[in-house]
C-alpha cells in the first residue's frame, strides 16, 4: 500500500465518511453556550419581572451608545404593598442591533446581572429590511429569557 | 434487440426506431451520470451534492437542462460560422455512433458487427475533429490552446489504448464484441490480461479529458479550452457528448474487460439479469472514474505526453509481443492462460512503479554550506 494507491485509500475513507455538511435554514448547529450575539435583557423567573433597576451602568459604558435606558418607581415594590424588594425598575429599554458590536462591555459592567449575550439562534437571525426594525424595545429584549431559551452560563 | 428487424417492420422505420431508442436512453443516461458524478464527488469531500431540487436533488439535470436549453446561443463576431455552429455536432454525434455496436447483453445490441471492436474505437477518436474546430472556429487564443492540448492528448493515448485492445483481441481470437464476451463465461479477460485493462482505463480518462487527465479543457490554466466561446445548448452539447462518450467506453470495458452479461453468471441466463450485470460492471468502471478525479490532481502537459511515450506505450508493445509470442506456440489452454495472465501482471508492477517512481516526492537538494571565511572574501 504505497504511493498512488495510498492517495486512492485516503480518497476512499473519506467517501465512507459521513457529510458535514448542513442544511442550514432548515437545521441549526447546536450553539455553544459562550456563544455571542446582541445583548438581551433577563428576566427574574421567581419576582415575575426583570431583573434590570434602570441604573444606566451599561447606556454609560457603551461605547457605540446603541442603548436608551429609562427608569421608574417600582409599582410592585413593598413600600406600596407589592412583593419586589427592587425599589427602583427599568421602564423603558432599547438597544439598537445596527450599532451594536457585540463587545460584552454591558455585561459586565451591570450590577445585577440583568443584561447577558444571546446565546441562542434568535440572536443571529435578525436580518431586516429596515435599520429601524434592528432597534429592539423591551418586550423584544426580554422575550429570551422569559421564554427560558437562554442556555445558562456564568461569566466569569 | 436481433439483427432482424423489429416486428418485421420495414428496414427504415426499423432503423428509425433503434436511433429514437438510442438518443432517448443516451440522453436520460447523461442526466442520471452528471447528477451521480455530482453525488459521489461531493460524498469523496464529504460535502451532499445538490440537494435543493427535487427530492435529494434527483432534478437537478432536469433543471440544469432547463437552463442550458433557455440561454441565448452566443456566437462571437470574428468566429468563423461554419465551423464554430458545427464543432459540438462532430463531438457529440461521433459518440453516439460508438453505441450502434456495444452489447448490452448478448443479444441486446443495435447491431451486431464483426469488427465491432475496432468499430467503436474508430469512431470514438473522431470526435477530436469537432475538438480542433471549436478552437479554431472560436477565433480565441485559449480556445485554440486547449484545442491544440486536446489533439496532442488524444493522439498519444488512442497509441497505447489501440495497442492494448489488439492484445486483448489477439487472446479472444475475434473483434467482434458479442464473440469477445460470450468467450469469458468463465473466467473475465482482466484476469488473463491486467495489463491491457490498467492501460485501457488510463488512456480512458485521457481521451474523454477527465481529470487528472485535463489539461485541455483546465479553467486555471485556459479558461474551460474549447469551451470558452460557447454556452447554452452548444455548450450542453460539449457535455453530452463527453458524459456519453464516459458511459459507452465504460460499456466497452465492461464488455472487453469484465465479461460484459455472460461473466459470472453464463450466457444461457434471462435478458434482464445480463443486462443488470452490464450495467453493474460499466457502473463500477465509472466510478473508478469518478474516484481517480476525487483523488489526482491535475498533470503538466509535459508530463501527461512524457507519461504517454515513455511508459504506456512500451508497456502495450511490449504486452502485445509477449501475448503473440506466447500464443504462436499452441501451448496446452491451461498453461498458455497462466503464462499470459503472469506475464501481464509483471507488466502492470512495471506500469505501477513508473507511475510510483515518477509521483514520488523528490529528495531534497543538498544545501551546500558556505565556510565562513569563504562568504567573507
Amino acid at each position: 500500500m504505497k504511493g498512488i494507491l495510498r492517495s486512492l485509500a485516503t480518497t476512499f475513507s473519506t467517501f465512507t465518511r459521513k457529510p458535514v455538511t448542513r442544511q442550514y435554514p432548515e437545521t441549526h448547529r447546536e450553539l455553544p453556550e459562550r456563544d455571542r450575539a446582541f445583548p438581551v435583557l433577563l428576566w427574574d423567573q421567581e419576582a415575575h419581572e426583570p431583573f434590570c433597576t434602570g441604573c444606566h451602568a451599561c447606556e454609560r459604558a457603551c461605547p457605540v451608545e446603541c442603548m436608551t435606558v429609562l427608569m421608574k418607581d417600582n409599582p410592585a415594590h413593598k413600600s406600596v404593598g407589592g412583593e419586589s424588594s427592587r425599589r427602583k425598575i427599568i421602564d423603558k429599554f432599547w438597544i439598537d442591533y445596527g450599532r451594536c458590536m457585540r463587545c460584552n462591555i454591558c455585561v459586565e459592567v451591570c450590577n445585577f446581572g440583568a443584561i447577558s449575550m444571546n446565546n441562542t439562534w434568535s440572536g443571529h437571525e435578525k436580518s431586516a429590511y429596515d435599520r429601524a426594525e434592528l432597534v429592539q424595545d423591551l418586550p423584544m429584549l426580554l422575550s429570551v429569557s422569559r421564554g427560558g431559551e437562554l442556555k445558562p452560563w456564568v461569566n466569569e | 434487440m436481433m439483427t432482424e428487424t423489429l416486428f418485421g417492420l420495414p428496414t427504415g422505420v426499423d432503423a428509425a426506431i433503434r436511433l429514437l431508442i438510442v438518443v432517448g436512453v443516451m440522453t436520460v443516461v447523461v442526466m442520471a451520470l452528471i447528477y451521480l458524478e455530482r453525488k459521489v464527488l461531493a460524498r469523496f469531500q464529504q460535502r451532499l451534492g445538490p440537494t435543493r431540487t427535487g427530492p435529494m436533488g434527483l432534478l437537478q439535470s432536469v433543471a440544469d437542462a432547463l437552463k442550458l436549453i433557455s440561454k441565448e446561443d452566443i456566437r462571437p463576431k470574428n468566429a468563423d460560422p461554419w465551423v464554430f455552429e458545427l464543432a459540438p455536432f462532430l463531438v457529440f454525434v461521433p459518440t453516439f455512433l460508438g453505441f450502434v455496436a456495444v452489447p448490452f447483453t448478448i443479444a441486446w445490441q443495435v447491431r451486431e458487427l464483426e469488427l465491432g471492436l475496432l468499430y467503436v474505437l474508430a469512431v470514438s477518436s473522431v470526435n477530436i475533429l469537432g475538438w480542433v474546430m471549436a478552437g479554431w472556429g472560436s477565433d480565441n487564443r485559449y480556445a485554440i490552446l486547449g484545442a491544440l492540448r486536446a489533439v496532442a492528448q488524444s493522439i498519444s493515448y488512442e497509441l497505447p489504448l489501440v495497442l492494448a485492445m489488439i492484445s486483448v483481441a489477439m487472446v479472444a481470437n475475434s473483434l467482434n464484441l458479442v464473440e469477445i464476451v460470450r468467450q469469458q463465461a468463465t473466467v473475465p479477460n482482466i484476469v488473463w490480461q491486467p495489463l491491457p485493462a490498467l492501460l485501457f482505463f488510463i488512456c480512458l480518462l485521457a481521451e474523454m479529458n477527465r481529470p487528472p487527465f485535463d489539461a485541455p479543457v483546465g479553467e486555471s490554466e485556459v479558461v474551460g479550452g474549447p469551451y470558452v466561446e460557447y454556452s447554452g445548448i452548444r455548450w450542453s452539447m460539449f457535455f453530452l457528448g463527453e458524459y456519453a462518450a464516459m458511459f459507452i467506453m465504460s460499456l466497452l470495458g465492461a464488455a472487453v474487460f469484465l465479461g460484459g452479461g455472460a461473466w459470472p453468471l453464463g450466457e444461457e441466463l434471462g435478458v434482464g439479469w445480463q443486462l443488470a450485470l452490464t450495467v453493474v460492471k460499466a457502473g463500477a468502471i465509472i466510478f473508478l472514474m469518478f474516484w481517480t478525479r476525487a483523488s489526482f490532481p491535475r498533470l503538466r502537459i509535459d508530463q501527461m505526453m512524457s507519461f504517454s511515450w515513455k511508459i504506456l506505450l512500451p508497456a502495450s508493445i511490449a504486452q502485445i509481443l509477449v501475448t503473440g509470442g506466447i500464443l504462436v506456440y499452441n501451448l496446452p489452454s491451461g498453461l498458455e492462460h497462466t503464462l499470459l495472465a503472469v506475464t501481464s501482471a509483471i507488466g502492470v508492477l512495471f506500469v505501477y512503479t513508473a507511475i510510483n517512481r515518477s509521483v514520488a516526492t523528490p529528495r531534497p537538494r543538498p544545501v551546500v554550506l558556505v565556510r565562513r571565511s569563504e562568504a567573507a572574501r
